[in-house]
């Protein structure tokens, strides 16, 4: 039986190591997810957006609880550093969000960075914020064939309804 | 290592020049034969350099080294260029061909399936930081952040009933048409 773990094996791991250690890694994250909040659209190293993500919905969770929750306030209070947020996080984003059950974040990556490094980058945005839209939703053509034949059943049983009344 | 094969001659005298010829290369005192290198059969390395030194004889050709000197790989042979050729070009050290390449339906520019348009994402940013320095305008100093949603007008639209009690940013410019109002 297996009482300890190796040193060289990360199986089951779902933290990143970010940063020079995991207090500096809890500050990379608080960063950014303040930027988040104060921005509602920041774009940022893949990994680091893909970390802050969960941090991110866990704090929209407890804001959703209210002001009012000392748990929720105390979240809050570490979490954003601009104290001005914590009044936008309860008064704009718990009630923007009240209706959804989870998923509040919409990351999407983009083209790698231009610098040395090529880093693979991403944007992560709060849903529905006032900026322009990052992904139109497309339809799919119409001149598709099964699109074609769909319109013309369509427009079969139409006129099917159409003629007896 | 290499093994020389001594021709058997019929003749004797022959035969004592070859064998006095080899006695000597055996004892490293010819060491011109082989463009001053050790013979063929000899280690990389010389672990005592007074072994190989005959007695008697001076040192002008022997190396000084240390006493303690370490083996270390070397290669034999020269790796033909066939050979290289067929390292090199081996599949696993090619660049493997991208098959996730596709037309953005939007601007025609090329783009990976899983990635934003290029063109595109930075027609939105570019946008986006126009915005913010409006924001920034009408915020007056940091950590000015206003308790209510925001919405973004562009010229000659009015707020409709849902942007009810929203704070509101002017463009000065028209609507993109790739920004839908809702």
């Amino acid at each position: 039986m297996r009482l300890s773990v190796a040193a060289a094996i990360s199986h089951g791991r779902v933290y990143r190591r970010l940063g020079l250690s995991p207090r500096s890694r809890l500050d990379l994250l608080r960063n950014l997810v303040t930027a988040l909040v104060r921005h509602e659209r920041i774009e940022t190293p893949w990994a680091r957006a893909d970390e802050m993500r969960g941090y991110a919905e866990r704090l929209i969770d407890y804001a959703k609880r209210g002001d009012k929750d000392e748990r929720a306030m105390r979240m809050a209070d570490f979490w954003l550093t601009e104290k001005d947020l914590i009044h936008k996080l309860f008064k704009v984003l718990a009630p923007r969000f009240q209706p959804h059950a989870g998923s509040y974040t919409r990351l999407l990556q983009i083209p790698n960075r231009d610098g040395l490094d090529r880093a693979k980058m991403a944007v992560i945005e709060l849903k529905g914020n006032p900026l322009p839209p990052l992904v139109r939703p497309r339809r799919d053509s119409d001149r598709t064939l099964l699109n074609q034949l769909l319109k013309g059943y369509r427009q079969d049983a139409q006129r099917a309804r159409g003629t007896p009344v | 290592m290499a093994v020389l094969v001594l021709v058997r001659s019929p003749l004797p005298r022959l035969r004592a020049l070859l064998q006095r010829c080899w006695g000597r290369l055996e004892r490293g005192l010819w060491p011109g034969i082989f463009g001053g290198h050790s013979p063929p059969w000899g280690p990389a390395l010389a672990v005592q350099g007074a072994a190989l030194v005959p007695q008697g004889i001076g040192d002008a050709e022997a190396p000084s080294l240390p006493e303690s000197v370490v083996w270390m790989a070397a290669p034999k042979h020269r790796r033909t260029i066939e050979v290289n050729r067929c390292r090199r070009r081996n599949p696993n050290k090619l660049i493997e061909i991208k098959r996730n390449i596709d037309v953005c339906p939007e601007c025609g520019n090329l783009k990976q399936k899983h990635v934003l348009c290029g063109y595109c994402y930075a027609k939105v940013k570019e946008e986006t930081q126009l915005i913010r320095m409006e924001i920034k305008k009408k915020e007056g100093g940091p950590f000015n952040a206003p308790t209510v949603e925001t919405v973004v007008l562009y010229e000659g639209e009015k707020p409709t009933e849902k942007d009810e009690g929203k704070r509101i940013i002017e463009r000065a410019r028209k609507r993109p048409s790739w920004f839908v109002q809702n």
